[in-house]
């Protein structure tokens, strides 16, 4: 017994123990990527538990929540390891969740040597943001295009383009640090405000088209599809946040544009409509 | 195309003309906010025929006189089937093509009405239409639901696909 306790550590398993660090490491942060950037729970937790199997670790346990992760390692033949990550919410990259889904698929296929994994997550955490021009736009186009959708002609298309335009600059450069229910609150009185000016500038006539077209960048689609897929898959506490999420965002925006209404009667005296 | 008209022409109260402007209008919406989302952008076509395709689904449904909910369903089960076929094609997250092809059947509407109403204190005609709002959504998530139920062995089948493993042992 005593002599086995004092025995020298074998050079061998030393650098294993070394690896398997790591080995959890790459997972966690792996994990950590796809969490962030809008996967569903059952990814992340799948995603790291194939890594550390794959590199041969038996022993990994993870626990992930909508906004953290909780892994640990161990047992009578591999060293402990447990770690706990925080992962605020932050707005969805799907293409990084497509990268890690590529090289998760990769791995299992043995094409990544653990030193080459660094660099690949290192590649998928730097990918390129859009320029906030390009994002702009974007909403402008999905803005306008949806106005048009929901029975606006295309004066009212060119409000909402807009206004959607305006709505994403306010977003960017102001929005994103006020709390989630607040950004959306402003954010639809803000869209309210734009198309009654537009309207009374005679730029499109159908106020309400204009106004759900433009608020619909806003619509926390990322929350709502993974809220659901969360709790079919039995993620009860992961995907019950997403729902509460997605409620407090559209609630924020229908209480935006129901301030901006009543605050125009009481201004005007006479209902837009 | 021509075959197309001739099929519309069968029925002459459809209505073509508003069709193709919506389905236009929805795929240039949901390709935009694919790229809101950061969805590679070799994917952006995809995503547009997601949303472009639950629309006409819906559109169809509700014009041979299904009720918006029902109608909703079928159509949010056409996207995430699209989606899963070409998640499966593509080898990438079926999350990536679906998260925008939903934005079409999102009941943004009911919601601006609902609070319209609330504003203008018809409360009758708000608890109707925030109803009617709810269960679009929960059409949504049902259709979604039912989708993802089916086996991903089902896809690769549509598609031809066999696992690497299978082909071996089938040679």
């Amino acid at each position: 017994m005593k002599l086995e306790e004092n025995r020298a550590p074998d050079p061998k398993e030393e650098s294993m123990a070394g690896d398997r660090q790591e080995i959890m490491e790459i997972a966690m942060r792996a994990g950590h990527i796809l969490l962030e950037n809008g996967a569903e729970i059952s990814r992340v937790e799948e995603t790291i538990d194939r890594i550390c199997r794959h590199y041969g670790i038996q022993s990994a346990n993870s626990f992930v929540l909508s906004n953290g992760i909780f892994s640990t390692m161990g047992n009578q033949r591999e060293e402990f390891f447990a770690r706990v990550q925080h992962i605020p919410v932050s707005g969805a990259h799907l293409n990084r969740v497509a990268a890690v889904n590529q090289l998760s698929r990769e791995i299992e296929e043995g094409k990544h040597t653990i030193a080459d994994l660094e660099r690949c997550l290192d590649d998928i955490e730097n990918m390129p943001g859009k320029r906030n021009i390009v994002q702009i736009m974007a909403s402008a186009v999905g803005s306008g295009a949806f106005c048009l959708f929901f029975g606006g002609d295309l004066l009212d298309s060119a409000a909402a383009f807009l206004s959607g335009m305006l709505l994403y600059v306010y977003i960017l450069y102001g929005g994103y640090r006020l709390s989630r229910l607040v950004e959306h609150i402003l954010g639809g009185a803000l869209v309210t405000f734009l198309c009654m000016v537009f309207y009374h500038l005679g730029l499109g006539h159908n106020v309400s088209s204009m106004i759900i077209g433009s608020v619909i960048p806003m619509i926390p689609g990322v929350a709502f599809t993974n809220a659901i897929r969360d709790l079919t898959d039995g993620d009860y506490i992961a995907g019950s946040v997403r729902m509460m999420d997605t409620a407090l965002v559209v609630l924020g925006i229908a209480l935006g544009v129901g301030m901006m209404f009543t605050a125009y009667y009481r201004i005007t005296g006479g209902n837009l409509l | 195309m021509t075959e197309l008209s001739a099929w519309f022409a069968f029925f002459p109260s459809f209505p073509t003309g508003e069709l193709f402007k919506q389905l236009l209008a929805a795929g240039v919406g949901t390709a935009a906010f694919s790229v809101l989302f950061y969805v590679p952008r070799k994917y952006y076509g995809f995503c547009a025929a997601c949303g472009a395709w639950g629309w006409l689904t819906y559109f169809v449904l509700e014009w041979a006189g299904m009720t918006v909910t029902e109608a909703t369903f079928f159509a949010a089960a056409a996207v995430v089937f699209l989606s899963r076929l070409f998640a499966v094609m593509e080898r990438c997250p079926a999350t990536l093509f679906m998260i925008p092809g939903i934005f079409p059947l999102v009941p943004g509407a009911g919601i601006y009405w609902t609070a319209y109403y609330i504003v203008t204190d018809q409360m009758e005609l708000a608890s109707r239409t925030g109803f009617s709002a709810v269960k679009a959504a929960v059409a949504i998530v049902l259709g979604i639901i039912f989708v993802f139920e089916i086996p991903q062995s089902f896809f690769k089948r549509v598609l031809g696909k066999k696992r690497a493993g299978e082909t071996a042992r089938n040679q």
